[in-house]
């Protein structure tokens, strides 16, 4: 759990307390938690990368990427790690590997640095339009594939 | 935005491209439509193996005590919250906070232990047998490995030519004297992990089998194609 809290927030004091964010609000949730309808790890994912993402449309973010540096690892790098860590088998990585670097890009991104699409145009320096654009038709052919 | 269709906005609560409005219209349609839930469960169930990928960081030891410490101003500021609308509790207050602890020590905790300890034991369940299949001149053309609960691993060795309007069908015989029971179909003939249940745990000298069928699969549920390969399981020596 902190590994994927880490990742969006690339700190480690920030990612600690996401996580016990994450607990206090599982715990105030859970009545919320339907067994027959979801997967519990999943859900739990879910409130986790929620509350992440909260961090840093809330303004943490310049702080988190004035630490970049002492993070070291690139976007790329870390996205790249977490591509090839799905395992070749997996059906999102076989539909992944379908689409073009674009739009694998940007949808990974988004997922799991937290970007927003602003963000994502502006770390891939193309306009917002196309980013929109990528997004939208990668989400279609994911579901597609995956359906 | 109205017109947008509804998978794409499910589609971008999931991967955290949703504004915090949509994320709250997209979860009050979800409380109104139990598919509008389920369409979400399944959107969530898409991606979350992208979670999974992320460093298995320990979490600090002093973790638990700052949780409880929160927990605990939450359940005083309640308190408070009581005392000023001065309602006489008909139960012993502490009730409702012991059934929600008995609630959430259940399904959640399990859930949560597995997620924090990690949990690429359940991801990827060792094999209990290994098969080779072999085709008909005797080259090996896949390994088969099934876990106790049938989640199946074929990985194909060569790159098949799988004929216009066919799949290829993996079959296993889990009752040596019955009939063949499929698998599952690899659509787009690469190596992938069927989960088939319902059936025994899979044992040494079973049976298993790759067969062409038409598109969607074998219609008489039984292997009617010509066969890729066949081999017989062994139990692997850890």
């Amino acid at each position: 759990m902190l590994g994927v809290a880490r990742r969006m927030l690339r700190r480690a004091d920030l990612a600690e307390d996401a996580v016990q964010d994450c607990f206090v609000l599982l715990w105030r949730k859970c009545s919320q938690f339907d067994a027959r309808q979801g997967q519990a790890k999943a859900w739990i994912y879910t409130i986790l990368r929620n509350r992440c993402l909260t961090l840093l449309r809330n303004g943490d973010r310049e702080i988190a990427l004035d630490e970049d540096k002492a993070e070291k690892a690139s976007d790329e790098a870390i996205l790249e790690v977490a591509y090839n860590r799905l395992e070749r088998t997996n059906d999102l990585r076989i539909c992944l590997e379908t689409l073009d670097p674009n739009k694998r890009m940007a949808i990974l991104s988004s997922y799991i640095l937290g970007y927003s699409h602003g963000e994502i145009a502006g770390r891939m320096g193309a306009p917002l339009g196309s980013v929109k654009a990528w997004v939208r038709r990668g989400l279609l052919m994911l579901r597609e594939c995956l359906a | 935005m109205t017109d947008r269709s509804l998978h794409e906005r499910i589609d971008e609560v999931v991967v955290g491209l949703a504004s915090e409005a949509e994320v709250a219209e997209i979860e009050a349609l979800c409380a109104a439509d139990p598919d509008v839930a389920s369409q979400l469960e399944r959107a969530r169930r898409r991606y979350v193996a992208l979670d999974y990928t992320a460093d298995n960081l320990p979490l600090p030891s002093d973790l638990w005590t700052r949780i409880e410490a929160s927990l605990d101003s939450e359940q005083e500021r309640q308190v408070e919250a009581d005392t000023s609308a001065e309602i006489i509790p008909l139960t012993p207050r502490n009730t409702q906070g012991r059934w929600r602890a008995a609630a959430f020590g259940s399904a959640i905790a399990a859930a949560v232990l597995a997620v924090a300890l990690g949990f690429s034991l359940a991801m990827a369940p060792e094999p209990t047998v290994i098969a080779v299949l072999l085709d008909s001149k005797g080259q090996p053309i896949a390994v088969v490995e099934g876990a106790e609960n049938n989640q199946t691993l074929i990985t194909l060795l060569e790159n098949t030519r799988v004929p216009a309007n066919s799949v290829m069908q993996v079959w296993t015989k889990p009752d040596e004297n019955g009939p063949p029971v499929s698998l599952g179909l690899l659509a787009a003939a690469r190596s992938r992990t069927l989960t088939a249940t319902g059936l025994p745990p899979p044992r040494a000298e079973q049976l298993y089998e790759i067969t062409f069928e038409p598109t969607g699969g074998s219609p008489t549920n039984l292997p009617t194609g010509p066969i890729l390969g066949k081999g017989f399981a062994k139990e692997p020596v850890y």
